[in-house]
């Protein structure tokens, strides 16, 4: 009884800044341990697309330079948009997942920053999952989306409103946690 | 008291750390970038200080030289020249990349923690201070009255002075150890015999000085090294592709030259030499697989789609194949199928000699797709301390602990029948543990299921063949063969099945007859024409 008194101000004193850190240390220990589960990228930042309408994108076609696609054409119906390029790594390592992807909604690709004939050997090295591949030589196309980086995959309801995007490679745990529940509901 | 001082050190030591450090990088602003009108240079300039670039994260758009930041940078140009508001122009960008792209960040309720708590902090340090700084004060003011104090008038004082002690041996129980200071003490050592280290080892005046040239010696004999070993790879990689010149029909050219080019980086070469050795080979399964895995290791170790198409081609002229195995395995760990990684890694440990070079690799494979697929192994078989105990068993307990494996599998086919894959994974066991009548039963097993497909008739009656069941088997046999008649009439295999098979059953001149086209069509001195001479001699 006699000690707590005068031991209270050295605890204040010695405990606040310890507080202080450990609030800090549990605010990164949360990001980093949802970073390392997988639940929390980094490289994930945040939309402003989402719930709004796509915007008029219309690009020429691969197979037929001379006529313009967008996703305006395939209005009416739930559209996936993916975002790709030859020359990306992770692109190629989400083609699987497109070739899943394919059998339950159409796919729109727009080749981002590439070469026409570069983006007719990727396709055939790594499967054609699109119903139309767009050609966004300059990236127009892809900075009128947004997208900050290959691959972007967006999610289109039949009104042509962004329900979700991803970016980065479609993985195993994004294929049947985020895009499939999704494209499910859609149906 | 030395806390007063030191306080104050800290809170000048964390002010000067929390202080930006200057920065180095010049803006990354190209000269055809720069508009004419040195006014709207100058917004453009600001404004792009104010743009985060969204690929690297902690740069400015006119700091960075990613792609996305020039595409950017000529983006606020054009909007410039065609006569936007700086205010429009954040905008639009904001609206298509969202509050990230602005380095500052608005006040909204999602930053108003980011906004308050430098002030929260400061403030919060201020007080701490100030109450410290008091509490002493009256400490010292109090320190000869507190001398007379006795026990329950200290108790009862408002005062806060249990800094200063009157007297230790008085009331023992009072006299705690001031902790903080001794506490800042150490801290202030601690900081103050690091700083004395750095200094001694990096920065005392009598060191000798290290001149650039110095430094530049040895970067540049670093740089060498590493130059002549590339030198070495290069040379290797010419003579390879001088030999291939020299001798294009030779496998073993082609395939040195794919590895003198994994070798010297040369990813391409190494593709093409392999199909070359491919072709020349007709698809031999183990430079299918190589190939495979080159092109794996091209898409940064994904197993991409035509890597796959090769591996199944691979593991069904050659189920064994390692290299093939282990990619079959890899891909279904890419798809995220763990279940089917570990039993397909686990059968390659289990048909792989313990000492292979793969093993420990796989080993390492077998648990992280295990933690990945929360699946615990010791149940469908070896982890990596059986194998280690494997090592140390006795032929006979391997044996029991690959017997045990099969007939997990075998039990799991009975009740999924369906699963031809699983029929074609237990025959190659049972080819392994030298039950061939077992493995005949489930080539015929999978060779059913999989009717479409060529190579399951021909591996079920290869292995009918090789085992000598031709009689046991004779309904499946005639069964299998139909179907392979069908799909690939006339090819080589064929006919020397349905040569065999006829002889088998008797029928010496459809046999005959089926050797005899076979012979016409393979080259007069292929080794295997002797032998198709003699067995028709003998029919």
């Amino acid at each position: 009884m006699n000690d707590k008194r005068p031991g209270s101000g050295f605890r204040l004193s010695f405990l606040l800044p310890l507080v202080a850190f450990l609030v800090l240390a549990g605010f990164a220990s949360v990001a980093l341990l949802a970073t390392l589960r997988g639940e929390r990228d980094i490289s994930q930042l945040p939309s402003t697309m989402i719930g709004k309408p796509v915007p008029q994108v219309a690009l020429p076609d691969l197979d037929n330079p001379q006529r313009n696609v967008g996703p305006a054409q395939f209005a009416g119906a739930p559209l996936l948009v993916n975002v790709f390029a030859s020359w990306c790594a992770p692109c190629r390592a989400e083609a699987p997942a497109l070739a899943l992807l394919e059998e339950h909604i159409p796919i729109l690709g727009i080749a981002y920053k590439d070469k026409p004939a570069d983006t007719q050997t990727f396709l055939q090295q790594y499967g054609n999952p699109f119903i139309a591949i767009a050609v966004d030589r300059d990236g127009a196309g892809g900075r009128a989306l947004g997208v900050y980086g290959v691959p972007e995959t967006f999610l289109l309801d039949g009104d042509g409103t962004i329900l979700l995007r991803h970016a980065g490679p479609i993985d195993r745990r994004v294929l049947d946690e985020v895009l499939m529940p999704q494209i499910r509901a859609l149906k | 008291m030395p806390a007063a001082p030191f306080t104050i050190v800290l809170l000048l030591l964390s002010l000067l750390l929390s202080a930006p450090l200057p920065s180095g990088s010049a803006h990354a602003v190209t000269p055809e970038e720069i508009l004419v009108d040195p006014a709207l240079e100058k917004r453009a300039r600001d404004l792009s200080k104010n743009l985060r670039c969204l690929v690297c994260q902690n740069q400015s758009i006119d700091d960075s030289d990613a792609d996305l930041a020039r595409d950017l940078r000529l983006e606020v140009r054009r909007r410039l020249t065609d006569g936007e508001t700086d205010a429009a122009i954040l905008a639009a960008i904001r609206e298509t990349y969202g509050d990230y792209v602005l380095l500052n960040p608005p006040v909204s309720p999602a930053t108003l923690i980011l906004w308050t708590a430098p002030l929260a902090i400061i403030a919060g340090g201020v007080l701490l201070l100030i109450a410290t700084r008091r509490r002493r004060g009256d400490g010292e003011a109090d320190g000869s009255a507190a001398d007379k104090m006795d026990t329950v008038s200290y108790a009862q004082s408002d005062d806060d002075s249990g800094q200063t002690m009157p007297d230790p041996s008085a009331t023992p129980d009072m006299a705690r150890p001031p902790l903080p200071t001794k506490l800042a003490l150490a801290l202030l050592s601690l900081a103050v015999g690091c700083s004395l280290l750095i200094y001694l080892a990096l920065g005392r005046a009598d060191l000798p000085d290290r001149p650039l040239a110095d430094r530049t010696a040895e970067i540049a004999a670093i740089a060498n090294s590493a130059e002549q070993d590339n030198a070495e790879r290069l040379a290797g990689f010419e003579d390879a592709r001088a030999a291939v010149e020299a001798a294009p029909d030779e496998v073993g050219n082609w395939l040195k030259l794919a590895i003198a080019s994994a070798n010297a980086g040369r990813t391409e070469t190494e593709i093409a030499a392999l199909r070359q050795a491919m072709m020349l080979t007709d698809d031999d399964p183990a430079i299918v697989s190589m190939l495979a895995e080159a092109l794996s290791r091209a898409a940064d170790g994904q197993v991409t789609l035509p890597a796959r198409e090769l591996v199944a081609g691979a593991l069904a002229r050659n189920p064994l194949e390692p290299r093939a195995m282990f990619l079959s395995g890899l891909a279904a760990y890419q798809d995220g199928d763990f279940a089917d990684a570990i039993e397909t890694w686990q059968l390659l440990q289990s048909v792989s000699a313990l000492d292979a070079p793969w093993m420990p690799l796989l080993a390492d494979n077998i648990a992280d797709a295990a933690a990945a697929g929360g699946i615990n192994l010791p149940a469908p078989g070896p982890d990596a301390a059986d194998i280690a105990a494997a090592a140390e068993m006795s032929a006979d307990d391997r044996d029991a602990m690959i017997a045990g494996m099969v007939e997990g599998l075998a039990a799991r086919l009975a009740e999924n029948p369906n699963d031809s894959a699983g029929w074609q994974r237990l025959a190659r066991a049972y080819e392994v543990m030298g039950r061939p009548e077992d493995a005949q039963d489930a080539h015929v097993r999978a060779a059913d299921l999989l009717v479409e497909n060529p190579d399951a008739q021909l591996q079920a009656l290869q292995a009918i063949v090789v085992g000598n069941a031709e009689e046991r088997l004779r309904v499946a046999a005639e069964r299998l063969l139909a179907r392979l008649v069908m799909q690939l009439p006339n090819r080589p295999e064929t006919l020397y099945l349905q040569g065999h098979f006829a002889a088998s059953y008797g029928d010496a001149q459809a046999a005959r007859q089926f050797w005899e086209t076979l012979l016409a069509r393979i080259p007069e001195d292929a080794p295997i024409a002797e032998q198709l001479r003699a067995a028709i001699d003998a029919l």
